[in-house]
């Protein structure tokens, strides 16, 4: 009893105790906030990804995709896929490279055979080639489509579809004269960058092989009849969907389709079962090789790997500096109490002399670590709890507040800060507050238990 | 021989033997050369000797604080230097009380909170059950008893030294030890607060029929004493037997 009662008269009559508390608070608040933000950033990010991509997806590697003289069809491959237990739909895409310019621009096609002009402004985009029924009921292009961009995004430029179901019909104010141009569906991006608008005529200019290994410069106008957003800023800002008959007429038609796009009935339950089983039965049907060199079948985390890993490692570097935050607090605790233990020589040889015993005497100076823990962990795991579900507010008044946007939510494409409270990570983060403390305390509190009462009577 | 040892009162208190060195470098110095001493129940003994004669060392050896080379002390009836460090400790919380010249008060707590730690101390060794309030207001009452019913909740830094004597004498007692250990008690005193002070220590001593160990240079405090011992080189150089009416 009274090393509790002693330990927390110690706390409160030292001030300085406060500085071990508020780093602890510091240092656990941090964790909370950060770690949570990241967490919600990495799973905002493996929705959008998985958003914009298919959950599993079939493709040549890379080597097979040109020089075929017979370009495969996609429905054998689809016929397959589609009697797999684990799918839910499945279409075909054909991508390919190109250049994009808009009206206005010189041609693009003879813009592609000089040097340096793409460095002129002419991006380069990613032209997918959709069916668009089958694409609509395997995707979430339509859902893309439909998208708002956030409220307040004052650089938004969506063009919104006349008929989600038909994005690629001419929209009713269309010129009647022009049946010549396909339209197409243009990132958000895009249409901002290159200031597009309902029905603007962008030229895009490709290379396309001829099955013999000769390369041939191609090129075609299409209008631009809507706008989608992913939320990838990658995707919004390359991608141009269009008919796949109108990209395979700009690849003279010796491409078929480049991939297959599966969705999962259920992706998390399923995901490497279907992988292999997918894998197996296109195997067995003849159309994948059994080596799995001519074509790969891959999960959207196989094709994003490389980036989820970046934003994973970056969440764990993020929790070792802060980690560091609370060492740096342990240390003060440390220093704290060495001076109190110094300064208590008096009072341990009392309590000595009234009958302490060298572990009690032990215990009330790692009780103090442990109260420094108990207040700094407690108040850090409530603001930073707090502030994480309640980071967007905190960050517009903020913004607000100092006339600059901090979180730009433009170049993540969120329109809120994500945040995801993981309480095992809490109860964690708190348990490491505790450890780290007493262990910090434990050094002068085994000094204070060795310290020879006489010695310490004596001491003035 | 004094009345106490001619009497069948028992001693309370035996050292025997006790030796004492300290190893300063490479040499061992002894203080002590074979100390020994009997308190009885309900005396009053006083230790008297020169600076460095080795009083302190023999004082805090029988009061369980520092381990003697060699020899035995017993305290109630057990050989408290062959005991385990913690049941030393209880043997130190439940049957000696200790006045100190300087008070050593614990600075963070009032004059009641100071008296109750031994009690809380007995309660973590498991000795003695806590009951909060009668304990407070036995300590309380001990404390107006003393002359402190306005300074029950001041803090040692808001005492005079007198008070503090006072609140320590009502620390030592609280428990109701078998022996009260004093070193030099009224040394940081005037001396009209010193008298005051020491009035108390013996007035309650005599009430309770504890066994006084008093450690002084003040002759007029040996004079009040049942018994005066003379330390010289680290032994016992001569027993008063010196009885003083009570």
């Amino acid at each position: 009893m009274y090393k509790s009662f002693l330990s927390w008269r110690y706390l409160v009559a030292r001030r300085t105790n406060l500085i071990g508390i508020a780093g602890i608070t510091v240092g656990v608040g941090a964790l909370i906030l950060i770690l949570s933000i990241m967490t919600g950033f990495l799973e905002e990010t493996k929705n959008t990804l998985r958003g914009s991509l298919a959950d599993i997806v079939i493709e040549p590697s890379p080597y097979d995709r040109m020089d075929t003289e017979e370009p495969p069809e996609p429905g054998p491959f689809l016929e397959v896929v589609r009697k797999n237990q684990y799918v839910a739909g499945a279409t075909a895409h054909l991508t390919w490279g190109g250049i994009l310019a808009r009206e206005g621009y010189a041609s693009a096609a003879s813009s592609a055979g000089m040097s340096g002009t793409l460095g002129n402004g002419m991006p380069i985009v990613q032209l997918i080639g959709i069916d668009v029924e089958e694409e609509l009921a395997s995707t979430d292009f339509e859902a893309a489509l439909l998208r708002e961009p956030p409220a307040g995004d004052l650089f938004a430029r969506r063009i919104a579809v006349e008929d989600p179901k038909h994005p690629f019909r001419a929209p009713s104010d269309a010129p009647s004269d022009d049946f010549l141009r396909p339209w197409v569906v243009v990132g958000e991006r895009v249409a901002l960058e290159n200031q597009l608008h309902r029905g603007s005529v962008i030229n895009v200019a490709t290379i396309a092989f001829d099955g013999k290994g000769n390369a041939a410069q191609s090129n075609r106008e299409y209008r631009v009849a809507a706008t989608f957003r992913s939320g990838e800023n990658e995707a919004d800002s390359t991608r141009v969907y269009m008919d796949r008959d109108a990209l395979m007429d700009l690849l003279g038609d010796r491409m078929n389709f480049s991939q297959i796009v599966v969705r999962l009935e259920d992706y998390d339950r399923d995901k490497d079962a279907a992988r292999s089983s997918l894998g197996e039965d296109l195997v067995a049907a003849g159309l994948l090789d059994g080596r799995g060199l001519k074509w790969e079948v891959r999960t959207w985390e196989d094709l994003r790997k490389n980036f989820l890993a970046a934003v994973e490692n970056e969440r764990l570097l993020m929790a070792i500096m802060l980690g560091l935050v609370l060492m740096v607090a342990g240390f003060t605790v440390f220093a704290i109490l060495s001076m109190m233990v110094t300064e208590k020589r008096r009072d341990i040889g009392t309590l000595t002399a009234l009958g302490a015993t060298p572990n009690g005497i032990m215990v009330l100076f790692l009780m103090i670590g442990f109260w420094d823990a108990l207040l700094g962990a407690s108040i850090g795991a409530t603001l930073g709890t707090l502030g994480a579900l309640n980071i967007d507010a905190i960050e517009r008044k903020l913004s607000e507040t100092i006339g600059f946007q901090i979180f730009d939510r433009n170049v993540y494409m969120f329109d809120h800060i994500p945040a995801v409270v993981d309480p095992s990570a809490v109860v964690l983060f708190v348990l490491g507050a505790f450890a780290c403390a007493l262990l910090f305390a434990a050094v002068p509190a085994w000094r204070a238990a060795r310290m020879h009462p006489i010695d310490a009577l004596r001491y003035e | 021989m004094s009345d106490f040892a001619a009497s069948d009162q028992p001693a309370v208190l035996t050292a025997r033997d006790v030796r004492k060195a300290f190893q300063v470098g490479d040499r061992s110095i002894e203080i002590l050369h074979g100390a020994h001493i009997d308190l009885y129940q309900g005396e009053r003994l006083c230790l008297m000797g020169a600076s460095g004669a080795g009083k302190s060392t023999f004082l805090h050896i029988l009061g369980l604080l520092e381990e003697p080379t060699e020899g035995d002390v017993t305290i109630g009836g057990k050989d408290a230097w062959r005991l385990p460090s913690s049941d030393r400790a209880r043997l130190r919380n439940q049957h000696l009380g200790f006045v100190f010249q300087f008070y050593h008060l614990l600075p963070e707590l009032s004059a009641v909170e100071n008296v109750l730690v031994p009690a809380m101390i007995a309660h973590a060794h498991g000795d003695r059950k806590m009951d909060r309030a009668a304990d407070k207001s036995r300590a309380r009452d001990l404390l107006v008893k003393f002359g402190l019913e306005k300074r029950l909740d001041h803090r040692p830094g808001q005492l005079s030294g007198g008070e503090r004597q006072r609140v320590a004498v009502a620390r030592a007692l609280f428990l109701d030890p078998e022996i009260l250990i004093a070193d030099e008690p009224t040394g940081n005193l005037d001396t009209a607060t010193g008298e005051a002070v020491l009035e108390l220590l013996l007035d309650e001593q005599r009430e309770r029929n504890l066994s006084l160990l008093l450690v002084t240079h003040d002759e007029r405090l040996s004079a009040r004493c049942d018994r005066t011992l003379y330390m010289e080189d680290g032994q016992i150089q001569a027993d008063t037997g010196v009885v003083i009416p009570h």
